[in-house]
């Protein structure tokens, strides 16, 4: 019974990916909205926070920070539920595909007005993260905990939201990024893992990997190099090459004992990552790793510091995963680590995505 | 002598006794004289049933208890893993005692209620309140006592029991007894099953993925060396699976496999004033969880026990009582997230129990454990039983409790903590009992503060750690009530129970998740000549499901309600056909979010004795 619990455990307690929300706006072509000053929908122009929960839900907070609607899915869509423990959200224009990894399930909506569009409720199993391109989705599932050798992709269509092909990666899968028509797959979930795989949809195959020091647990791509994060040390890579271009050591402590380094995002030519309750930010370009933190906040959960972050739109989010049994809070800051607001939301904050 | 053992023993049952043939779902009281459960237990209340009851219930203990006690449950569904609350404490801090031994598992220290089949015992009888002095580690909310009888009068005897229900659920069971010159058998088989496949309310769907069978063979030998020496041995081997319920239908199908072999022979010998027992067990418990079924993978644990016990009673005068225990007790373990990993305990204990006069008896306790694997505290206990007045017992106890860590707490790999402490509880009840012609009240009032208790936290790895981090603090008061009345040839009988709890984390100044402020249970029963009529009601409090008691996201009360009728096909040989409808009012229910519980459903059932 404590080896399936521990289990729920482990996944409600992975380190959050680096995600960048696709962000439609009037210059993009193609979009739906013609008029840009009318909203498209109760939450079009603000921040949807993804709270990870026993059930998932999304709470959403408007651009200016006024306002605030908890559980927006359940409002919208009575009776209905987004699954046990919603990992990630990835969005294709006006869709939103929020997934659950505790009920193997992704729900599609309408990220403006929340309406449910349709249910992928069949061929996954424990779906973590995924990317949408050319019609198809592509979702990293990682099937039984006690083995990565079942770990796989999932090819999913679009329009009928059935899976037709699961690709066995061959190492463990976690977050996944798309760039110009190439995946790339990070190997490394739990603290453990070292590689990234590359692969091409075209040909279903893994065509090479990037081997990154151990403990692997997050990664940007970004101008045509990709930064590997892992607990000590922040690595570039040549993306097409994979060769490894520079790196930088990280070691910091807290209260006498070494802290690992997570959460890294990259915005405006600016590096940002944390450690523990604490926010870091260096330039792009720079050789040595920053000494003073940006941010501290203050937090009393004992193992949800730092559950979600994100920088987006000259702000910084942070997400308190609290004690996973009641509603936790995000706190929001500018640039400079000043403070805007503290809100309160749903169980386990894991995510920032944007609507504007 | 004897008026001594009659006396406290009456003063130490709740309730009024019944003939044996005619209960139903009435608590009964047991006149036996050498059990340790009744001997120590002053102070305490103790509630009895016995196997005439067990037939005409339902076979899961969580079922059975849930409708007959103060204990509140929550189950994952129908037949799913089902944990109790005593007196608002967790899980761990009920501890099963089989036949005297402590059968929690070695590596979570808790008991699923739904492994247990009420099938195979001669009787169940429930404890609230502390019980570490006697039975050990995890007797902190109250015990659970699953006792068979070997007695020796001569019989032979066969039972049989089927019953068939909605959702092709089956029970049947099988029992024989020879008790002939020195020789005591009983061996009993049971099996039930069922394909768990009820309709949730709101047409939210079916119960997925929710089968489960559960089978057990129950064998006790007794013999009679001579008037002064008896050998006795108890077996039994469960095995089930259990499928684990979907809440929807693209969540993983898992399954969990246990089985569990528990052996006890036991040596009871009397010279002059003494009585001694000598014991010794051998415990199995195995278990594997399959996380997917598509798969074939699985995860398991598996623990030997070997406990010696030995116990020597010593009577220095007609109102006193000596007792000494000294025991050993050596368990191994190992499983796929454990390693191999062998954990020994040595224990001491020192009873008195005196009778200072007709009107008041006392008792005193001390045990001590000693153990490389974990500091325990010295243990002790101390009940009052004061005769007021001949309708009117005042009873005390005071009880110092602990629950040691569990194989998961200690060696779970790469997070087991080793320096870990025994969980702690001071507790003090006070009860009072008022015995009529007709009727037993039985008001208690009960506190407990429990210190150092375990928890899994994460460290910042999202590894997780258990430490002893949280104090609980619980109180409340549990009020029994029965009262029976037989005329012309009818019977008609009530039983009631109503439990209040507060049960507090001292820390946050916040509620427990799933205690219920208030729980009722109710049943009465008609007899008419060979006919009977049973009713059941259940009423659960509402309960906090956030530790921040955000009350949005709480379960509501609720009241469920079952009727029985039947038939005695022979009055003499008790042997019954009857038809149980449960949940007539078809309310939908949860006691766990998200896991609903069945609406309206019912089975048939024949007992047969010959």
């Amino acid at each position: 019974m404590l080896a399936f619990m521990s289990t729920l455990f482990f996944t409600a307690c992975s380190n959050d990916d680096d995600f960048v929300a696709e962000t439609p706006d009037s210059e993009t072509p193609g979009t739906e909205n013609p008029d840009p000053e009318e909203p498209r929908g109760d939450y079009d122009n603000g921040i949807l926070v993804l709270n990870e929960g026993g059930t998932g839900s999304v709470t959403y907070i408007s651009e200016d920070l006024a306002s605030v609607d908890q559980e927006i899915f359940q409002t919208v869509n009575r009776g209905d539920d987004l699954g046990a423990y919603v990992q990630s959200i990835f969005f294709d224009e006006e869709k939103a595909y929020i997934i659950s990894n505790g009920s193997n399930l992704i729900t599609v909506v309408n990220r403006y007005t929340f309406e449910l569009l349709g249910k992928v409720d069949a061929g996954l199993s424990v779906p973590r993260y995924g990317v949408a391109m050319n019609g198809k989705l592509y979702v990293t599932n990682q099937a039984d905990f006690a083995t990565t050798a079942d770990d796989y992709v999932a090819v999913i269509n679009q329009e009928t939201l059935l899976v037709e092909n699961s690709v066995i990666i061959g190492d463990a899968v976690e977050s996944i990024e798309e760039e110009n028509g190439i995946l790339y797959i990070q190997n490394a979930t739990y603290g453990a893992g070292n590689k990234i795989s590359v692969f091409n949809p075209t040909s279903s195959i893994v065509e090479a990997t990037f081997t990154t020091n151990d403990a692997l647990n997050s990664i940007e791509i970004e101008n045509g190099s990709l930064f590997a994060l892992s607990g000590n040390k922040l690595q570039k890579f040549n993306l097409t090459t994979q060769a490894l271009e520079s790196e930088i050591d990280l070691n910091y402590t807290q209260d006498g004992g070494s802290i690992s380094a997570g959460n890294l995002e990259i915005e405006d030519e600016n590096i940002y990552f944390t450690a523990s309750n604490k926010v870091y930010t260096m330039a792009l370009n720079a050789t040595t790793a920053p000494v003073n933190a940006l941010i501290t906040y203050q937090t009393s959960s004992e193992y949800g510091v730092m559950y979600g972050f994100e920088v987006e739109d000259d702000r910084i989010f942070i997400g308190d995963g609290g004690d996973f049994a009641s509603n936790s809070f995000v706190e929001i800051y500018d640039l400079n680590g000043t403070l805007l607001k503290n809100v309160e939301v749903g169980l386990a904050p894991n995510g920032f995505y944007f609507n504007d | 002598m004897k008026y001594f053992i009659f006396t406290f023993l009456l003063s130490l049952c709740a309730f009024q006794a019944f003939a044996q043939n005619d209960s139903i779902n009435v608590l009964e009281e047991v006149l036996l004289s050498s059990k340790k459960l009744e001997q120590f237990s002053t102070g305490q209340s103790l509630t009895t049933f016995t196997d005439s009851t067990f037939i005409k219930n339902d076979p899961l203990l969580t079922s059975f208890l849930n409708y007959n006690t103060p204990v509140y449950f929550k189950e994952n569904g129908l037949g799913m893993v089902s944990s109790p609350s005593f007196r608002g404490t967790t899980a761990q801090q009920t501890a099963v005692v089989w036949n005297g031994i402590n059968i929690n598992s070695q590596f979570n220290g808790q008991t699923d209620f739904n492994t247990l089949s009420i099938a195979g015992y001669d009787e169940v009888s429930v404890k609230p309140g502390g019980g570490s002095v006697l039975y050990g580690t995890g007797a902190i909310g109250g015990t659970i006592h699953l006792n068979n009888n070997l007695d020796f009068d001569p019989k032979y005897q066969h039972q049989v029991h089927f019953s068939y229900g909605s959702f092709h659920t089956y029970d049947a069971r099988y029992g024989w007894k020879l008790s002939k010159n020195n020789w005591s058998v009983a061996i009993d088989l049971s099996r039930n099953q069922s394909e768990n496949d009820y309709e949730y309310p709101d047409d939210k769907g079916k119960n997925r993925n929710g089968q489960f069978y559960q089978q057990a063979i129950n064998t006790n030998i007794g013999y009679q060396i001579n008037k002064n020496n008896t050998l006795k041995f108890y077996s039994q081997f469960i095995d089930g699976e259990r499928h684990f319920s979907l809440i929807r239908k693209s969540d993983t199908k898992t399954k969990y496999q246990d089985i569990n072999n528990r052996n006890l022979l036991e040596w009871e010998r009397s010279f002059g004033k003494f009585l001694s027992v000598t014991r010794a067990a051998y415990l199995e418990e195995r278990y594997k969880y399959f996380g997917n079924l598509s798969t074939q993978n699985y995860s398991f644990a598996e623990a030997k026990t070997y406990i010696w016990k030995y116990d020597l009673q010593y009577k220095p005068t007609s109102n006193s009582l000596i007792n000494g225990i000294a025991s050993y007790q050596n368990t191994q373990g190992k499983g796929s997230s454990l390693g191999n990993n062998k954990r020994e305990v040595t224990s001491f204990s020192l009873l008195g129990k005196h009778q200072l006069s007709p009107k008041l008896t006392y008792d005193v306790a001390f045990r001590k454990e000693i153990s490389h694997s974990y500091e325990s505290p010295l243990l002790y206990s101390l009940g009052v039983i004061y005769d007021i007045a001949s309708f009117y017992d005042l009873k005390l106890n005071f009880s110092k409790n602990f629950r040691m860590p569990t194989f998961n707490d200690l060696y779970w790999e790469g997070s087991g903590n080793t320096s870990l402490k025994a969980e702690q509880s001071h507790q003090v009840e006070v009860g009072n009992i008022f015995k009529f012609k007709n009727a037993t009240i039985n008001i208690t009032g009960f506190y407990n503060d429990i210190n150092d208790m375990i928890r899994w936290l994460p460290s910042n790895n999202s590894v997780w750690v258990p430490d002893n981090v949280d104090a609980v603090k619980t109180y409340g008061g549990e009020l029994l009530a029965d009262y029976s009345y037989t005329w012309n040839q009818q019977k008609l009988a009530f039983a009631s129970t109503f439990s209040y709890t507060i049960s507090k984390n001292i820390n946050t100044s916040k509620f427990l998740i799933y205690v219920p402020k208030t729980k009722t249970t109710f049943s009465a029963i008609y007899e008419w000549h060979r006919w009977f009529l049973d009713y059941q009601f259940l009423y659960t409090g509402e309960v906090f499901t956030r530790t921040d008691n955000n009350s949005k996201y709480n379960l509501d009360a609720y009241t469920v309600s079952n009727l029985g009728a039947g038939f005695q096909l022979d009055k003499n040989n008790n042997n019954v056909i009857g038809i149980r409808t449960k949940n007539i009012f078809n309310k939908a229910y949860q006691s766990v979010e998200n896991r609903y519980m069945p609406g309206f459903n019912l089975n048939f059932y024949i007992t047969l004795n010959f």
